[in-house]
Order: structure tokens, then C-alpha cells, then sequence
């Protein structure tokens, strides 16, 4: 066990490797620098933008570039500094990464919080009128993409002042208790939390009812019954242990994904997490703080993926690595 | 049965949630503030319409966050908007209002009739956030910094007049002296651009050459000493920005209670304007800095509801305009001979015969641009100084206007007409009369004026291809590659909005004289004028003089049509009526320029 997780962690270090050419190479093609977004300010001179040019290291030739971002990576660990901020690129992921976690975590429960008892229901009401009707919230859930509901829901905050519009903590939040603290951290995350966590919740619940569909039918489970074991008992105890295997490897790869699916609702709601960074570091082509962002979106998924493979083993005792 | 009190568990908690809602604010209760310090000697004694009283706060919002709290080194107005004249001031102050400069740091000023030597006497007892005092220490070392010659920062070259640094010395700590090399018309413009930073705090940093990184966004807020009026209390990334006030700050008012009126100054980070939008309609933000004309004719229907006024700014300072690509070859890196141009040498001969561009300008209709793509808010302007500049926005030079008979005369004295009847004109040698026009696309008031150029310039049998396209891919065009044949595009104009800050427009040498840029020597008669002008223009100080000379210059420009000037839209925004002596001015910082004037009124309900 302990090899494989260690051996999964060594193949990051090349597939890292690669997303960072890949990632520096695709700034490269893109017009322009930088420097652009000073251009429709008359004060800034040539010799300015070529002293600033100069000291960003815009001057050298991309490879060249590169090589010395590999070398301060790999001697001090340092993964460059934002041009805009001036600040190390680790300090300001580390602002975001946290608050999309937090929400990445919200979502999650959204998400798991209702697929699973909703597939259950749907499956033991198999036909019923329960079932049709989570079968249409899955089919709307599913084609009505994240913009549109989050955009919605933002309106319906605003017109009717029942959740804050956007932003992630009031301004009062320092004097606030430490329950007020949470309270104004939830009715922030709310709506957002929902609009992310609703998406692939209409995927997850199908997935259980089908799972619990097909377990429910095996024979073991009718052994059960002829035993007569409650039908609770059944359904919980007996069916859902095994039904449920599929969707633990589901939750691993969610996980890695909602980090960097975030991005679109962190901007509607002007949540402060990594997908607001890096949104406005390829906007403005500040390239460390673009590539440090990349590369870190990119080992969360990873990591979310041996997580998944990882929970597949504890759940699964047929499932080994050795 | 748990699934039953699984759901209602749900359910609660979202009612509950919701039931919150109306107390996330605290009470706003007028906290009387006790000044812990003495006056200051020298105090700033400030003319306010209403006489404040301390307390409440004030919340805007931004729509990208600051990125430096080091104004020096600032580059976007998302942290000049939190430095400049908030957390630092100057020795002169610019007043917004009225268009003046008037005595802030520097108690008064002499200048020597020859305009070399000026005397600046600083205000005894104004102090940094900490209470160190502001002395001529602190000014002689930011001068040091705004002239280095390895930061070279914007105002790097305004500080050298005649090619030579400006000269500072300090007679004593509140008596600074600045020589030049001869009279110059932006002494005092710059002095008041030139933001007082702490040596005690900061030379350290100079020193060892880490001034770039000082002060960024991750400081502690505790370690962050300004001048201004204002302090920095706290910076959540993309969240908010709090000021408050500076407990050392000289400005007081008639009744001698100290400025700024208000506890705080919260800025809040938002993803773009709509959202700002919906959380002013939300009560969570107390102004707007910038609305879509689109949205003006709601706002105005909607300032009883929302307890806000909707404030008339006026024409914009900033400017819109189009040019064609006069530039060429200056070295030989492009893989094309040292002197040809950019474009193809046909078009090269329309584009630089004025009166193919007095013909385009004719061309277009300025009225029905303003009335589409502006609602009606938006006033013709020909010039780099728009009608909004009280001090040099009129007369408005006179422009080639709407004239279609005109533009085909014209086009018809060049002897081009359409021999094919396709409905696009050829010139002489038989050439269709087309070129493309390229503007950023994310301004969308600039891409719908384009279309509106485009039929304009159709009827008069010019074929214009419009192309929006990304802001980076324009500016590369524009700066780097120069492939481009016209460009629709715009000035932010510089404050104060003096026409000496524009020289790099008119001076053909300059990077923003963007038809021919960085001539080595100027191409045209008339460029060679424009530049001699721009000379006498900045090396005076005599204002009739200055005020003739740039009149030439922008008679000149537009005779020669090098920019075909397009309408400047009318600014209107919206602040709630529970603050008092709220002035918004068309000037950055529209609506926050004078908060440390704002209070907010007792009576006033909240919003």
C-alpha cells in the first residue's frame, strides 16, 4: 500500500512537468504581455515599459525563461512572483486555495448530502409518482448549466435581500461571535454552494437509483426478505453497503474536479477563491502566478483521484494494491 | 421515519438561513469620536458645505482588487483608486470640483519669476499614521524614488524638464526648495502627482533594492504607514479593502474637529460592474462609480425607492477616437526594408492624404452615434481635452463634422469613384477603397460605434471591415507588430488633466502618437510644428501663452485630421442620499475624490 501511494506521488513530478511547458508554451503563443494592460495610459513611456520589461525578465527568450523557473523551483522550492502584485506567487494561491476548498467541501455535501438518500427513495418508490418526479428535477438539473442558475439565483438574492449578493463574509464579520461567524459564513456559501453542488447531483442520484435497482434484485436480498428482516433493515443494512461501491470511486474524482469546476461560480459570486486568481492572472498574463495556479489545480486532481483509488480499497475488500 | 426528519432538518436549516437575513448589519449608532491627539499647528482648515459628525462608514465597490498599497510602484486604477489622495497625499492637492490646485502638505509655495526656484513651505505637525511627522526628509526622499532611474516610475519622465532631474534640497525640515532648468508649465501639476511616502518606513527597502515588493498586498496593514488622511486597517484578498481614519491627519474643519468625518472606507472586491450593480439595488454598497448609459434612464426612476440621487457628472475626460496606420519600418528585425510602411504601400497613399481622412471624418454621423450606442449621454468632442476639462476643454477646437455632400466632394476631387458599381469606390489606379478597423471587444460601446463607422463610411462607397478583437491582440498590434490599418480606441485621461500630460500624444517621438510612433525626427511639416509647439507649450508659465500655443496644436491635429474624433459620454452616477456633502466629479475618483469630507446625516435612514 504504502509503495503504490508513493509511487502515484512520484508520477505527479513529470505530469507536472509537462503541464507546466504546456501551460508556459500556450502564454507564450498568446499575444502580448503583461505589460498591455498599460497601454491606454499616455503617462507611461517606451523606456518605462522596457524598464519594467527588463526587470520582469519579458526581455528573454521564452526558453530561456523557463529554465530559470525550473531552476528556482527545483533549488528553492519558489515558484515565482505575480508581476501585478509583487507578492511570492505561493502566498497569494494560498489566499484562494482555502476558500475554494471550503466551498468545494459545501457543494460536496450539497451534492452527496442529497443524491444519496433522493437515489434511495426514488429506487425503493420505483414508478411512482416520487420517482417520475426526481427523474425530471435530473433531467433539468443536468441541461441547465451552472452560469444561468447561478446568474438566477444571484437576481433572486438581490430582489429579495434573503441571502447576501455574493462576496464571502459581511463587513461586520470581525465583530461578529464565533456563531455569527459561522451563520454569516453559511447564508454567504449558500446559493453558491448550491448552484455547484447541484450539478452533479442529478448524475450522482440517478447513479444510486440504478445501483440500488439492480442490487435490490439480487437474491440475497429477496433471502433477506424471506427471512423477514424488516424492510429498512433490508434496504440499509443489506442492499446499500454494496450498492454504494460505484459512487466512493465517483466522490474521489469529484473531488480533484471540484476545485478547479468552481471557477465560473467563484466569479458570478465574487467568491475569493483560486478561480478568481487565476482568472485575473490570465487576463492580465501575470504567467508565475497563471503557471503556480495550473500546477495547482492540476495536483489537486490528482491527489483526488489516489484518494478515490484509495477509498475504493478501504470500502471494497476485494480491491487491493500491493 | 428518519428520512422525514432528514428532509425537515434540511428544510429548517434553509429557512433559517434565510430568516437571518435582514440582521447581518450592525447598528449604525453614532459612536462619538474622541480625538486622542492634539491639532496639528498647521492645520489644514477645509471649506466643507455641511459641517460633519464622526462615524458610520462608507462601502464601494471595486471590480478588481488593489494590487500594491505602494502608490509608487501602482500601475492600475484599482490601487491608485485605495492610494492616491486616501492612504498618501501630496504637497498640493487637486481639487476634483474645481479643477485647481491648492495648497495640502505645502502650506503655500513661491516660485521665482523666472520659474527656476520654488520655495515650499510644509505644514508644521502633519503627520504619518504612526504620528512620525511628515518633515522635508520624507519629501526629498520620495522625489529620489519618482526619479530613479531603475524603477522609472510614470512620472519618471515628467520630472525632467530640459532633460534634467528636477534639484530638491531642504533649507530645513519644513522648507523644501526645488530647482529646474528653466520655467516649466508642469511644476506645479507634478509636484501635486508626486505622493509622500515614509523614508523612516521605506528607505531601507530603496536602499537594498527591494522598493518594487515594499508595501504589496500581503504587508501587515499595522506595518503600513501613510500620509494621507486615511490608513490601511485591512486587506482581504478579493474580498475588501478597509480604511480608516488617520489619527494624525492636519485637515480639520470651520469647527475645528479633525477629518475624515467617517470611521471607514470599505471597499468591496466584486467580479464586474453588474454585480456591483445588484449589490447597490441590495443596499450593500452605497455608491456607483460607473454605470452603462443604458442603465441611466432606471436609475433615474429609481432614486426615490432606493433613497439615492443620481448625480449629473458630465462629459468624460477620457476620449474615443480613431486613427490610421501611418507608422513605418524602424529597424530591420520585421523582415521588411527600414523605412517602408507597415501597410500595403496603396493604402499607405490613401491613409496619409488628408483629405482621404477629412473625407472619413465628414463621413461619419456623430449625432446618431450618441443617440444609439450613448442613449443620448455622450457630447462631441474634438480633442484630447474634452469639453469635461473646465480649465482646457474650451473653446473646443474645430473638427470635421457630419458633412456627407462634403466627404463625397472631397472623395470625388481625388478622382476615385466607383467604376464597377459593385457600390465601394477605387481609387485612381483602380483599387476598391476598403480597410479593416480593429477595437477591443470587450468594450462594447467601442464595437458598436465601429458598426455605426461602417455604414456611415459605406455610404460614401468606403468598405471598412470591422474586426473586434481581444484587448491583448490589439495592443500587441499597436505596439509590437503594427499590423494593423486603423484602430478605434481611447484616452484615460491623466490627472490633473493638464495638456502637458498628453505630450507623448502630440510629440512625434512620443509611444502614444499612435498614427507614426517614436519618429526619430518628426516626418511632416506639420509634426515638426506640433513638436515646437509642444515645447513652448510645457516651457512656460505663462498661461495665455500656454493656452494659445495648445490651441494651435489641437488646430493643427485637426486640420490635419490625424485623429477622427469620435463623441465622449456623459457620466452619471448614483450615490445614497443618507451621506452628506457628497460632490461626484467626472474625475477619477469620481465619487470618493473628497471622502474625508463625507459624514453621514443623523437623520438620514438607512439604506
Amino acid at each position: 500500500m504504502r509503495t503504490y501511494v508513493l509511487r502515484r506521488l512520484l508520477q505527479v513530478i513529470p505530469l507536472l512537468l509537462g503541464i507546466s511547458i504546456f501551460t508556459f508554451l500556450l502564454l507564450q503563443l498568446a499575444p502580448g504581455d503583461f505589460l498591455n494592460t498599460m497601454a491606454e495610459n499616455p503617462t507611461v513611456s517606451a523606456e518605462r515599459l522596457e524598464a519594467m520589461r527588463h526587470s520582469f525578465g519579458l526581455d528573454k527568450p521564452w526558453y530561456i525563461q523557463y529554465g530559470l523557473y525550473l531552476k528556482n523551483l527545483f533549488l528553492h522550492f519558489d515558484f515565482g512572483e505575480s508581476f501585478a502584485r509583487h507578492q511570492k506567487v505561493t502566498a497569494i494561491l494560498r489566499e484562494g486555495v482555502l476558500n475554494t476548498l471550503l466551498l468545494a467541501a459545501a457543494a460536496a455535501l450539497v451534492t452527496w448530502g442529497l443524491a444519496i438518500p433522493l437515489g434511495v427513495w426514488a429506487a425503493v418508490r420505483q414508478y411512482s409518482w416520487v420517482d417520475k418526479g426526481l427523474a425530471v428535477f435530473g433531467v433539468v438539473g443536468l441541461s441547465v448549466p451552472e452560469v444561468l442558475s447561478g446568474l438566477l439565483l444571484l437576481m433572486l438574492a438581490a430582489s429579495t435581500g434573503w441571502f447576501p449578493v455574493g462576496g464571502m463574509r459581511s463587513i461586520d464579520y470581525d465583530q461578529l461571535d464565533m456563531a455569527g461567524k459561522a451563520l454569516d459564513l453559511l447564508r454567504h456559501m449558500a446559493l453558491p454552494a448550491l448552484v455547484v453542488g447541484l450539478t452533479p447531483l442529478a448524475g450522482r442520484m440517478r447513479q444510486m437509483r440504478g445501483n440500488l435497482l439492480d442490487v435490490l434484485r439480487l437474491d440475497y436480498v429477496t433471502t433477506a426478505r424471506a427471512k423477514g428482516l424488516s424492510e429498512g433493515v433490508v434496504v440499509f443494512k443489506h442492499a446499500l453497503r454494496n450498492a454504494i461501491n460505484p459512487l466512493i470511486t465517483l466522490f474521489g474524482y469529484t473531488l480533484g474536479a471540484l476545485v478547479s469546476g468552481s471557477l465560473v461560480v467563484e466569479i458570478i459570486f465574487s467568491w475569493p477563491g483560486l478561480g478568481r486568481i487565476t482568472f485575473d492572472a490570465i487576463l492580465t498574463q501575470d504567467q508565475y502566478l497563471v503557471l503556480g495556479a495550473v500546477m495547482m489545480a492540476s495536483f489537486v486532481l490528482v491527489l483526488g483521484n489516489l484518494v478515490a483509488d484509495l477509498l475504493l480499497a478501504v470500502a471494497d475488500p476485494r480491491i487491493a494494491y500491493d | 421515519m428518519w428520512r422525514g426528519r432528514y428532509f425537515l432538518g434540511l428544510s429548517l436549516l434553509a429557512v433559517w438561513l434565510m430568516g437571518t437575513a435582514g440582521c447581518g448589519g450592525k447598528a449604525n449608532t453614532a459612536s462619538a469620536y474622541v480625538d486622542p491627539h492634539p491639532l496639528p499647528i498647521d492645520t489644514l482648515t477645509v471649506d466643507v458645505p455641511e459641517i460633519g459628525t464622526h462615524g458610520g462608514r462608507f462601502v464601494l465597490a471595486q471590480t478588481q482588487p488593489p494590487r500594491t498599497f505602494n502608490s509608487i510602484m501602482a500601475n492600475e486604477s484599482s490601487s491608485y483608486d485605495v492610494t492616491d489622495g486616501r492612504l498618501y497625499t501630496t504637497l498640493v492637492d487637486f481639487n476634483n470640483a474645481a479643477q485647481t490646485l491648492t495648497p495640502q502638505l505645502a502650506k503655500s509655495w513661491e516660485i521665482s519669476p523666472d520659474g527656476r526656484v520654488s520655495t515650499w513651505h510644509l505644514r508644521r505637525g502633519a503627520a504619518f499614521t504612526d504620528g512620525h511627522p511628515i518633515t522635508s526628509e520624507d519629501v526629498l526622499f520620495s522625489f529620489e524614488v519618482y526619479m530613479d532611474d531603475s524603477l522609472h516610475v510614470a512620472l519618471y519622465d515628467f520630472l525632467r524638464p530640459y532633460g534634467r532631474k528636477f534639484e530638491l534640497s531642504a533649507p530645513d525640515s519644513y522648507t523644501v526648495v526645488i530647482k529646474i532648468a528653466g520655467p516649466y508649465a508642469m511644476l506645479v501639476p507634478i509636484v501635486a502627482s508626486v505622493y509622500v511616502h515614509p523614508k523612516h518606513m521605506l528607505e531601507r527597502a530603496y536602499r537594498s533594492g527591494t522598493f518594487a515588493s515594499a508595501y504589496n498586498v500581503g504587508t501587515p496593514p499595522e506595518s503600513i504607514v501613510t500620509s494621507g488622511p486615511w490608513k490601511l486597517k485591512e486587506y482581504v484578498p478579493n474580498e475588501k479593502t478597509v480604511l480608516t481614519r488617520n489619527p494624525y491627519w492636519c485637515g480639520v474643519d470651520a469647527r475645528g474637529q479633525r477629518l475624515p468625518y467617517l470611521d471607514e472606507l470599505v471597499y468591496l472586491i466584486v467580479p464586474n460592474q453588474d454585480t456591483a450593480a445588484l449589490k447597490f439595488d441590495a443596499g450593500e454598497v452605497d455608491a456607483l462609480d460607473d454605470v452603462k448609459p443604458e442603465n441611466y434612464e432606471t436609475y433615474e426612476k429609481g432614486h426615490q425607492k432606493g433613497n439615492f440621487t443620481f448625480y449629473d457628472l458630465g462629459p468624460a475626460l477620457n476620449t474615443n477616437f480613431f486613427f490610421f496606420n501611418l507608422n513605418r519600418v524602424r529597424d530591420g528585425k520585421a523582415g521588411k526594408r527600414i523605412g517602408s510602411t507597415y501597410v500595403d504601400p496603396v493604402k499607405y497613399a490613401w491613409f496619409s492624404n488628408r483629405d482621404f481622412r477629412r473625407a472619413v471624418s465628414k463621413a461619419i454621423d456623430r449625432d446618431a452615434i450618441i443617440k444609439s450606442v450613448y442613449h443620448g449621454y455622450a457630447v462631441k468632442n474634438w480633442s484630447t481635452t474634452t469639453p469635461g476639462n473646465k480649465i482646457w476643454g474650451s473653446p473646443q477646437p474645430d473638427g470635421y463634422d457630419y458633412d456627407p455632400e462634403g466627404a463625397k466632394r472631397l472623395i470625388a476631387g481625388l478622382g476615385w469613384k466607383d467604376t464597377n458599381g459593385d457600390g465601394v469606390i477605387e481609387d485612381t489606379r483602380g483599387n476598391p477603397v476598403r480597410f479593416s478597423m480593429k477595437t477591443n471587444s470587450s468594450n462594447l460601446m467601442r464595437v458598436a460605434s465601429m458598426n455605426f463607422i461602417k455604414d456611415d463610411l459605406a455610404k460614401i462607397g468606403v468598405q471598412v471591415d470591422a474586426s473586434p478583437l481581444d484587448f491583448n491582440s490589439l495592443i500587441t498590434s499597436l505596439r509590437t507588430d503594427f499590423q494593423y490599418e486603423s484602430v478605434l480606441l481611447g484616452f484615460q485621461s491623466g490627472t490633473p488633466p493638464d495638456p502637458g500630460m498628453s505630450q507623448n500624444v502630440y510629440r512625434s517621438s512620443g509611444m502614444t502618437h499612435y498614427w507614426n510612433v517614436r519618429q526619430p525626427k518628426p516626418e511632416t511639416p506639420a509634426e515638426a510644428r506640433i513638436d515646437a509647439l509642444v515645447e513652448a507649450n510645457v516651457n512656460t508659465i505663462d498661461m495665455t501663452e500656454r493656452k494659445r500655443t495648445f490651441g494651435e496644436i489641437q488646430r493643427l491635429v485637426n486640420e490635419e485630421c490625424y485623429f477622427i474624433w469620435l463623441p465622449a459620454m456623459v457620466y452619471k452616477v448614483p450615490v445614497r442620499n443618507r451621506f452628506g456633502n457628497v460632490h461626484p466629479t467626472v474625475i477619477p475618483h469620481r465619487v470618493i475624490w473628497n471622502i474625508d469630507k463625507v459624514f453621514v446625516k443623523l437623520n438620514g435612514t438607512r439604506a
